[in-house]
């Protein structure tokens, strides 16, 4: 019993004989030593968006027959009463809204952390 | 929600976040800093300059982190490599030894109390009982851990912790609870 209690005690003292030492800058010396941040890697996933945008866009083009359905959507919407062109203008400018607003608080929360 | 170690490496690894590699740091700073000040016997300049150079290294090697063990333990084991690349180097280039050492700082300690005796009593274990001891008794490694840290076998650990555990314990007797 008397071995548990001096391996306790010395256990205790070990412990804390290592207090809390306080940042003092030295996280700030440490990212001001980081090497630049990769941009390549932002500018290759760009460029491979981009690019995969463009042949899904060719592609649809190509397989709707020339892009046939946009001059068929066209006339249908024309033929569209006003007031339900107005609705779905605006349900599309609601929901653009909306997405680009998630998008922003997003963003802010990441740059709060 | 605060993110875990895994989170901010995952950052790290994706987006190069600098911001989340400095949340490690921060978190970390203090348990690499205090482990090296104490390999350092208490040469605090060299020890952040071997914690910054661990940090810096961690950095650098960030995709090697597999997350089999955690995030500190991988640290320690960065900052441990980066201390005995820095004593050999010393002993190479200027011929410093163990001995010197303990002269230099025994004539560091004045003041008597408990903490400069256990400090003294620590500075006064080799290197690898007390790398061990500090490890598992000061940091909280599991052995298996500070084997991993030291890259020692398991039964090389255990041996030097209960080694130098008994020798703090014969120098500190007088500190004991009787």
């Amino acid at each position: 019993m008397e071995q548990v209690n001096q391996e306790d005690w010395l256990d205790r003292e070990l412990r804390e004989a290592a207090p809390y030492i306080d940042d003092q800058g030295f996280t700030a010396r440490v990212l001001q030593e980081l090497p630049a941040p990769r941009r390549g890697h932002d500018l290759l996933r760009a460029v491979i968006l981009l690019g995969m945008t463009f042949l899904a866009s060719v592609l649809a083009y190509v397989v709707s027959g020339g892009g046939r359905f946009v001059s068929v959507t066209l006339e249908r919407l024309a033929a569209l009463p006003a007031l339900w062109v107005f609705v779905l203008a605006l349900a599309s400018g609601l929901m653009i809204a909306a997405v680009g607003a998630t998008a922003a608080i997003s963003q802010g929360r990441a740059s709060q952390t | 929600m605060e993110l875990t170690d895994a989170d901010l490496v995952a950052r790290v690894l994706v987006d190069d976040d600098q911001n989340a590699f400095g949340e490690l740091v921060r978190r970390h700073q203090s348990a690499v800093r205090g482990l090296l000040r104490q390999l350092t016997r208490t040469d605090v300049a060299l020890a952040d300059d071997l914690a910054q150079q661990t940090f810096l290294r961690a950095y650098k090697n960030i995709r090697s982190f597999r997350g089999e063990a955690r995030f500190s333990t991988w640290l320690y084991r960065i900052a441990y490599n980066c201390f005995r690349e820095d004593a050999r180097r010393r002993k190479e280039l200027v011929g410093i030894d163990e001995e010197q050492l303990q002269a230099q700082h025994d004539s560091q300690v004045a003041n008597p109390g408990l903490r400069h005796d256990l400090m003294r009593a620590l500075n006064l274990l080799p290197l690898n009982e007390r790398s061990a001891v500090l490890l598992c008794c000061q940091n909280g490694l599991s052995h298996d851990e500070a084997a991993r840290v030291l890259d020692i076998p398991l039964g090389t650990v255990k041996t030097n912790v209960l080694r130098g555990r008994e020798k703090l314990k014969r120098m500190l007797a007088d500190w004991g609870p009787n």
